[in-house]
């Protein structure tokens, strides 16, 4: 039994204590810095965190020009793709144009009719984005983290907490600000919790991520008036998002209530970044 | 020449563990992720190479693919780092003890090396406040281990291809 404890033990000393041949670094060493940097990455101090947006956009830089032929194959196969699916999409968008232009003039009707309604109550406030418009660098979402990088950082401007529109629609928030990139957080993420406002039964709600392809709504009243197809928009509730941003639409399932996100976060290659501010009316 | 070709093509399959390793990694595909499963290609591709030929994949290697993978998914810097390393560890250990090699014998010693590497993760991922779905951790790791024999016996391809 001694013999057997002391093979154990110098198998382990030779195993991580020693470097081995040809190796630079004890496994045990690098152990302990991997240990350090996430201790490290909590603390927030100007001079580290210049540092740390020097390496992420080095590194998103260099993953940018590695993924580069894997993007052009996606783009052929895409383009391929549309070339064979033309005549059907023709089909399908005469008749969208067709059902549009019956909508237009119920449109202008309510668009008038909301004009007249805001007079009415005197609004305070009138939101004016200040749109950033950027370019999705990389999209590598991780089974852990649903977020892609853009490459508009802090030299625009750029800050914590913004909200991230695909057109006009809500997709995410900034989390991550670095010199000439940031990463966004989109709302299917586990970690992503949005406050809410649904039309038009008007609850207030969280919309949280579960890590897949549709969020679902958290913390509603219980006896809410959702039904299928209520509309999805930020309610402005922490401060930061312009309110009244469009998100989805509602589906009642068994279990929860889930949002269908007006955009496909998949196939996003541009985004406007708000910074949401609120401007009073004199 | 022919030395030269023949040398020239020695060294590329010597370095190809370590160009493979930061191909996935600055690729962002070291988990790759598709319609019904995922699987983590890091954890077999070290695994494998620090059993066989440790020479081929430096420690300080797997600690800056590491970093660079923390960087490119966006966890905290030294996540990754550490999982692998202590991927590495196990296989490390794995071959001190062990004589013989075979596919089964690796095979079952991968099991406590990817339940390590995920615990390592898992942890460094909950003290930094990061939300864990554990049905795909689950899933991930079973897929993880079912698919270590088709790369094992395309790793061992290129081992011979480097001895030749």
């Amino acid at each position: 039994m001694e013999t057997s404890r002391d093979d154990v033990g110098i198998a382990i000393r030779s195993a991580f204590l020693r470097k081995g041949t040809k190796q630079r670094f004890s496994i045990i060493a690098l152990v302990l810095l991997s240990i350090l940097l996430i201790f490290v990455e909590k603390i927030e101090t100007k001079p580290l965190n210049s540092f740390r947006s020097i390496i992420k956009d080095l590194v998103y830089r260099s993953s940018l020009v590695v993924s580069s032929p894997g993007r052009w194959i996606k783009m052929a196969t895409d383009a391929t793709k549309n070339h064979f699916n033309l005549y059907k999409n023709y089909n399908e968008l005469k008749k969208e144009n067709l059902k549009l232009k019956g909508m237009i003039s119920n449109e202008e009707f309510l668009v008038l009719e909301n004009m007249q309604l805001r007079k009415l109550i005197d609004e305070q406030i009138e939101s004016e984005n200040n749109l950033i418009s950027s370019r999705v660098m990389l999209d590598k979402k991780s089974p852990y983290n649903n977020s892609f990088i853009v490459n508009s950082g802090g030299n625009k401007g750029i800050k914590n907490g913004m909200a991230v529109l695909d057109g006009k629609k809500f997709i995410g928030r900034i989390v991550d600000v670095n010199f000439f990139s940031s990463r966004v957080l989109l709302v299917s993420d586990l970690n992503s919790k949005i406050p809410v406002i649904v039309e038009p039964s008007g609850n207030h709600a969280i919309l949280s991520g579960r890590g897949k392809k549709n969020p679902t709504l958290d913390y509603l009243p219980k006896n809410h008036e959702i039904k299928d197809g209520s509309k999805v928009f930020t309610s402005g509730k922490e401060g930061i998002f312009t309110p009244g941003i469009p998100i989805g639409e509602a589906k009642i399932t068994k279990d929860n209530v889930q949002v269908l996100l007006f955009s496909d976060l998949s196939q996003v290659t541009f985004v406007n970044i708000s910074s949401g501010d609120l401007k009073k009316i004199k | 020449m022919a030395l030269l070709i023949k040398q020239s093509t020695i060294k590329f399959f010597e370095l190809l563990p370590l160009i493979i390793l930061f191909f996935i990694t600055l690729n962002g595909n070291s988990v790759l992720d598709l319609n019904f499963f995922s699987l983590n290609l890091h954890y077999i591709l070290i695994y494998y190479w620090v059993l066989r030929l440790p020479s081929s994949i430096g420690y300080g290697s797997i600690f800056l693919a590491g970093i660079i993978t923390d960087v490119i998914i966006g966890v905290p810097i030294g996540t990754n780092a550490i999982s692998l390393l202590a991927v590495a560890s196990v296989a490390t250990y794995v071959r001190v003890v062990t004589v013989r090699i075979s596919l089964l014998n690796d095979w079952i010693s991968f099991i406590p090396a990817l339940l390590l590497g995920n615990f390592v993760y898992y942890a460094a991922l909950y003290f930094s406040d990061y939300s864990i779905n554990y049905i795909y951790l689950f899933t991930n790791s079973v897929f993880t281990f079912i698919f270590y024999p088709i790369l094992w016996l395309i790793f061992t391809l290129i081992l011979k291809l480097m001895k030749y």
